[in-house]
């Protein structure tokens, strides 16, 4: 799905901190939506979250910053985290560039697949909150 | 919601009092000045790379809180839960730091409209006292004269977002480029240099430094719409014990020494747009050293030294000069222009070499 000019592939799951999940299996890829990126502006400096911490739904496990501003990425369904992009680390503008590709954030082995029926499909529920947030952040 | 009117405060106090208060699931806007001089990195940063830390460990000053300096007599360094850079701080600047619940319906969405918005009392607190200040994107205040007059930085901790600033009533320059690192006492003086000429304070402003409690009640009077109004208060127990418990994880050295952002180069921001940067590059035909000031996208005060041959060397100052106001991606092709135009020779080193120390950082 395309809205405006933001890319949301269809096959993602999202949730309304502006990130990204592919899901294979129980492995869970997360990152930063193309709207997520537009909004944190030009990252600066990314914390590599710790391989092997276990995290729960909604529980920050890594920060990044832009505009002398820290924000926190928040896992999007609870498990461990078994791998983190070192590729961004030394190279954050990848988010920004290639927010679904790249620019991947973490690997989580999900212990509650459950969770994903939380989170967002591209759907028309989906562009309606997506033109909400646009709204309210002037994007 | 609550306002802390706090005065001068231990200067442990001026940082974890906002790293508590969001702990605490309490909004409010704290205003206070640390009662002794500290250097503050942010979060992102790497202490030893940032600090001169052996200068910090044996400066006079008079101690401070004890727990968290890293030696006797020290100068405290404390890394913030907050973005941007290092930064030194004492009493002669007024910190505002306001603590808010994300969902709170009077915080804009977005980061250039939250710092506009919370940085508008700032503002209008300089006008009021008499300096033409503006808010500058995405987080500077500056003068008239294009100078910055205040240092911002933001955070999302817990639910909450927080944005923490200073009223610069007088700055210690000298004291400031001190304890940071650099490679040498000449990068040091580009950055006192640049620092001076960037980044001004209300006493060189007016000439004079207006009375504490006149700054903070206007501050917290340009606060209050902005926040539901403000509501007067002491700081209670709670907040205190917070404090406490969070004193042994902010002033550990595995704290302080956290792996931080690491960078082969030398590289200080001054404000927004203002970059100072050291940059060395080992090219086949010797060591190039390249110092510059990096001005809103444009280079000047270009420097280029090392042990590599130049041909004809009365040539270099002329390449430095026709490198002034050239954006760092067009130096290669400005220096081949150069090198043609001039019939330079410098065996081993090519322009892409000599362009290389002139990139900040990313751009390489």
């Amino acid at each position: 799905m395309k809205i405006d000019r933001y890319e949301f592939p269809d096959d993602l799951y999202y949730d309304r901190e502006h990130n990204w999940a592919r899901v294979e299996d129980h492995l869970m890829t997360q990152g930063m939506s193309d709207l997520g990126q537009a909004l944190a502006g030009e990252i600066v400096f990314v914390e590599m979250p710790r391989v092997g911490r276990v995290v729960r739904q909604g529980e920050p496990f890594m920060s990044l910053e832009s505009g002398k501003w820290v924000g926190r990425i928040r896992a999007m369904a609870s498990g461990k985290i078994v791998a983190a992009n070192e590729e961004i680390e030394g190279e954050c503008s990848l988010i920004n560039q290639s927010p679904y590709d790249k620019g991947w954030l973490a690997q989580i082995e999900l212990t509650d697949p459950a969770e994903l029926t939380s989170l967002m499909r591209p759907d028309a529920a989906f562009a309606e909150f997506i033109a909400a947030e646009r709204k309210k952040y002037g994007k | 919601m609550k306002f802390y009117d706090l005065g001068h405060v231990p200067w442990l106090h001026s940082q974890l009092i906002y790293h508590a208060l969001p702990r605490l699931q309490r909004e409010a806007l704290i205003i206070l000045a640390p009662a002794e001089p500290y250097v503050c990195i942010g979060y992102h940063q790497d202490a030893e790379q940032e600090v001169d830390l052996d200068y910090c460990r044996v400066h006079p000053v008079r101690p401070a809180c004890q727990v968290a300096d890293v030696g006797p007599g020290a100068i405290p360094v404390f890394r913030r839960e907050v973005g941007g850079g290092a930064v030194y701080l004492d009493g002669q600047q007024i910190f505002y730091q306001l603590v808010i619940h994300r969902d709170n319906p009077l915080v804009p969405r977005g980061k250039e409209a939250f710092y506009r918005h919370f940085l508008a009392p700032v503002v209008e607190t300089y006008r009021q006292v008499g300096v033409e200040a503006r808010y500058r994107p995405v987080n500077d205040i500056v003068t008239a004269a294009g100078r910055k007059i205040t240092g911002t930085g933001a955070a999302d901790i817990g639910d909450y977002q927080i944005l923490v600033g200073n009223l610069i009533l007088d700055f210690d320059y000298d004291t400031m480029v001190r304890v940071l690192r650099v490679p040498d006492e000449k990068y040091r003086d580009k950055v006192f240099t640049t620092l001076r000429e960037n980044l001004t304070t209300l006493r060189r402003e007016l000439g004079l430094v207006p009375p504490y409690q006149e700054l903070v009640d206007r501050l917290a009077h340009q606060f209050a719409p902005l926040v539901g109004g403000l509501e007067p208060a002491e700081l209670d127990q709670a907040v205190y014990d917070k404090v406490a418990e969070l004193t042994p994880r902010f002033t550990a050295e595995e704290w302080l020494f956290k792996r931080g952002k690491r960078h082969a180069q030398r590289q200080v921001h001054i404000a927004t747009g203002v970059d100072v940067l050291r940059r060395v590059h080992k090219a086949p035909g010797g060591l190039i050293r390249g110092d510059s000031v990096l001005r809103q996208g444009r280079l000047s005060d270009v420097s280029l030294s090392g042990d590599f041959f130049f041909y004809p060397a009365e040539k270099l100052g002329a390449l430095e000069e026709a490198l002034e106001g050239i954006p760092p991606q067009e130096v290669e092709a400005v220096i081949a222009r150069f090198y043609a135009a001039e019939g330079i020779e410098s065996p081993g080193v090519t322009p892409a070499d000599l362009a290389q120390v002139l990139q900040p950082y990313g751009a390489t």
